[in-house]
């Protein structure tokens, strides 16, 4: 109900930017059938802004996310069945009326919008269910998404873009795909977001070729530093330039607090509690704290150390 | 000596492939001197702490008998003593001054081609 009453807020503002604008609030009317008859009766015109369509397509993306949200938290059975059901079949009946609504909102080829809307809420679906089956990790698809918005003026979503363009320019000349470019690359990001919200879980366990797939784009996408003070940043990053102010501790601090380091005591368990081995082993743990420059690992392995060469000189030591 | 130092060489180039980058030590002299160190990098934990136990008076002089066989059973090279400290370009055993790891002669090169930063001539 929160995502709806936004979505309702931003197609108030949106018709606030429209002129055209015939806003029926029947009372008795579930807030669905508001929302579609409020996105049917906006009228797109020649002079609309590109926030409009940005906030269109993130009504459609919120509507989808919100009937698999809706449907999620209904517990009951027969919701679950049907859901199942539903599953098997391509589209939901209020995505496709949810589609059909935007879709005769545009001004002209209203079923060719209407059927690419209709194929991305598909895919959208489709790649919902994977996740949600626990199919295989999307890292790859997200990345080499997001990688090929990046490099090139975004090709794919250009096209997706493209097809559902409105015609900006009162010459009425279509959209060239640079200025497209920021536009699809929004929802791209949005769509982007959304699919690493619902795969968090599987993000987990990234194989070493998505690792390293990784890496090969970063390498790729890295651009020569274009100033001095790039450079440092760089070098910064790579560890050869230090961080200023100097921090003394730097790459030493392990977290440990200070009475790890000297009470060390604690460690000497399984030592005998008389005789010469213990007068021996508290010395040495005098000795290790106050050292500075050993971290707390460290000096539990020297003293682990010492307790496995008693330990093996054990028989020697009863002889004497 | 040349197989052993063979197989250090394969090792290192092993260890680079697909890469394959070659360095060269300027003699064999100084290789082993490489080797010195890490070898004494890799024992320096276990050394110490048996030194600890042979340098004691409290623990029984039996154990540090003990002690003493088993750090000479360690490799001759893992001991400290044995790195010789030699010039870093070209090896040269005597004249190396500490701060720059250089020899007198390629130290009064470098400076005397203003390529040692704050390096001036005497004069007073």
């Amino acid at each position: 109900s929160n995502v709806l009453s936004t979505t309702k807020d931003e197609s108030t503002t949106s018709t606030d930017s429209t002129t055209k604008v015939a806003s029926k609030e029947g009372i008795a009317e579930t807030p669905k059938q508001k929302l579609l008859k409020i996105i049917g009766d906006m009228k797109v015109e020649v002079t609309t802004k590109r926030k409009f369509q940005e906030l269109k397509e993130q009504e459609i993306k919120k509507q989808a996310t919100n009937e698999q949200e809706g449907l999620d938290s209904e517990s009951s059975t027969f919701q679950n069945t049907a859901e199942d059901v539903q599953r098997s079949k391509p589209l939901n009946p209020e995505l496709v009326q949810a589609a059909s609504a935007v879709a005769s909102s545009f001004p002209r080829s209203k079923e060719q919008a209407e059927s690419e809307l209709l194929a991305q809420l598909r895919r959208h679906e489709e790649t919902t269910d994977k996740q949600r089956r626990g199919g295989t990790i999307n890292i790859r698809n997200v990345i080499s998404e997001m990688a090929v918005k990046r490099q090139s003026p975004a090709q794919r979503g250009v096209r997706i873009s493209n097809r559902i363009s409105l015609e900006m320019d009162e010459d009425g000349q279509r959209i060239k795909p640079g200025r497209s470019s920021s536009r699809s690359f929004d929802s791209g990001r949005y769509f982007c977001s959304v699919t690493f919200y619902l795969s968090e879980e599987e993000l987990s366990s990234p194989t070493i070729w998505d690792l390293e797939f990784a890496k090969e784009i970063a390498a790729v996408t890295e651009q020569p530093p274009r100033n001095g003070f790039e450079e440092m940043i760089q070098w910064t990053k790579e560890g050869i330039l230090w961080e200023f102010p100097i921090d003394n501790e730097a790459g030493m601090d392990d977290g440990a607090e200070f009475h790890e380091h000297i009470f060390l005591e604690k460690h000497l368990k399984d030592f005998p509690k008389q005789g010469p081995i213990r007068h021996f082993m508290e010395l040495v743990i005098c000795g290790l704290s106050k050292n500075p420059y050993l971290s707390v690992k460290q000096k539990i392995e020297h003293i682990e150390w010492f307790r496995n060469y008693f330990e093996e000189k054990k028989e020697f030591l009863q002889e004497i | 000596m040349a197989a052993s130092a063979l197989c250090w060489a394969l090792r290192a180039a092993r260890q680079v492939l697909p890469s394959q980058t070659r360095g060269y030590y300027v003699d064999w002299r100084m290789l082993r001197d490489v080797k010195r160190r890490k070898l004494a990098y890799e024992y320096a934990d276990e050394r110490l702490r048996i030194n600890a136990i042979r340098k004691n008076t409290i623990l029984p002089k039996e154990l540090q008998e003990v002690a003493d066989k088993e750090i000479a059973a360690l490799p001759r090279d893992s001991c400290p003593v044995r790195i010789h400290n030699r010039c870093v370009l070209t090896s040269r055993p005597r004249g190396v001054k500490r701060r720059w790891r250089l020899s007198r002669i390629v130290f009064r090169h470098f400076a005397d081609h203003a390529q040692m930063s704050g390096i001036q001539r005497a004069m007073w």
